[in-house]
């Protein structure tokens, strides 16, 4: 199992908490950021794959997207926000978004959406 | 086409996004509280200063009209689930007839989300309230019986959907010989197919089920939160108190939940965030739960009050609370 993590960034602790023990049991090192600029912020390996909220204080997700695609090129970068307009999933994909996940989640999409993006 | 950087009332922010995207997005109520707004992300004001945005605020669907237009939609739901129930599954997802159980889920989840009950907000018109709940425990129970059909090794079938002509009630003095049945309208009954597996009971997700035991109800599907209808409560608890996690035999720590005394009760569903805090060890515990028990004084036996089932709750929080109450109560 590589020790690079996936990094769930949002800025809400429960969605954090949530996301967390969905793939704990998947044997994934995890890490945890309130929003992209404490993500950005965080040393070691670039992250695996990225869980990003859209709707955050201090740096949009959106921004945050943009340095993390910048920063850790071949990232992943899963979008998860409770905003589901058709053209804010199509203006995220254009600006880098591997995926959109809308809120609420389930656990089967969470797990089966990070190993899609493990296997890009 | 000019981006724009939008901020809500609880400082969060969206953006760079579209005009488009936040008419959309106000338009559908998702962006209801616009506090400021910007065109560089840097350089804020208050909405009044954007002409553009401010337009969209002022030309947000009165209450009236939305619930008007609610309920045409609650029409278009049900008309879109009748057409659902004729289809076979591939058909209703979109897919090849050899599809795979994970483009099945993905197909699911795109389409199901649209229907989740609390997506609706707080003051929707009731028969939209329905119409999605239909529509969302017709495709909850049409992916279980989904992924029954794959793991076996079957084709997918369609959700059976089985009328059943009640039997006649026994006259007296009936012959024995059998006799045509009576002419009656027939009931139609839609029957569900078992599942192999027992629907999970809500609680704490940090131990989750084995894959293909959901049931994929709307309690399975969280992160979401209606903002207009959420409750925050502060607890103090205390070795005097901490029977509110052992002695109502539904709401208590054993079943995920706890049980708070008060005047003030709060409605079943009620979504609530609780912070528990133990002073004497210094210790803060944060969960998110449902109000699963009300007592108004229609249970004299019992104080006045709600009790939760958690939502999420951190395993060491939990294995804490345990210790805590097990603590003082051997004391």
């Amino acid at each position: 199992m590589s020790d690079r993590p996936i990094l769930i960034v949002d800025d809400d602790a429960f969605v954090r908490t949530l996301l967390r023990d969905m793939l704990a049991g998947h044997g994934y090192e995890l890490r945890e950021a309130e929003n992209g600029r404490e993500a950005l912020a965080l040393p070691g390996p670039p992250p695996r794959v990225v869980l990003l909220d859209l709707l955050m204080p201090q740096m949009s997700g959106m921004e945050a997207l943009g340095l993390i695609r910048d920063r850790w090129p071949e990232t992943p970068v899963l979008v998860i926000s409770s905003m589901d307009s058709d053209r804010l999933v199509q203006e995220a994909l254009e600006a880098g978004a591997t995926g959109y996940i809308t809120k609420p989640f389930h656990p089967v999409e969470i797990a089966s959406a990070v190993e899609r993006a493990l296997a890009l | 086409m000019p981006e724009y950087w939008i901020g809500d009332a609880d400082g969060r922010v969206l953006g760079p996004v579209s005009l488009d995207v936040v008419q959309d997005l106000v338009n559908t109520g998702r962006l209801t509280q616009i506090t400021r707004a910007s065109v560089d992300g840097r350089n804020w004001g208050v909405p009044a200063s954007f002409p553009e945005v401010m337009a969209l605020l002022l030309n947000a669907p009165s209450a009236e009209s939305l619930l008007e237009s609610e309920r045409q939609e609650a029409g278009r739901v049900r008309e879109q689930l009748r057409g659902m129930q004729d289809r076979p599954p591939h058909e209703i997802f979109r897919l090849e007839r050899n599809a795979s159980v994970d483009a099945y889920r993905n197909a699911f989840f795109k389409l199901v989300k649209r229907f989740y009950p609390d997506r609706v907000r707080a003051q929707a018109h009731p028969e939209l309230r329905k119409a999605y709940s239909d529509a969302f425990q017709f495709l909850s129970r049409l992916m279980v019986h989904i992924e029954r059909d794959l793991s076996a090794g079957v084709p997918v079938s369609p959700l059976p959907v089985v009328r059943v002509v009640p039997p006649p009630p026994p006259l007296e003095d009936e012959p024995l010989a059998p006799v045509p049945t009576p002419a009656q309208p027939a009931r139609p009954l839609t029957v569900v197919p078992r599942t192999r597996t027992p629907a999970p009971r809500p609680g704490p997700i940090a131990t989750p089920p084995a894959e293909g035991t959901y049931s994929y109800q709307p309690h399975e599907f969280v992160g979401f939160v209606r903002r207009d209808d959420r409750v925050e409560v502060t607890i103090k608890v205390t070795a005097r108190n901490s029977g509110m996690f052992t002695e109502h035999p539904l709401a208590n720590l054993k079943s995920d939940g706890f049980y708070l005394a008060c005047p003030k009760s709060l409605p079943l569903g009620t979504l609530v965030d609780v912070i528990f805090r133990f002073d004497d060890d210094r210790r803060e515990v944060r969960s998110r739960g449902r109000v699963i028990v009300e007592n108004t004084g229609g249970d004299p036996a019992r104080p006045h009050g709600f009790g939760v089932r958690f939502i999420t709750l951190v395993e060491q929080d939990r294995r804490f609370m345990q210790q805590f109450v097990e603590r003082t109560t051997a004391r």
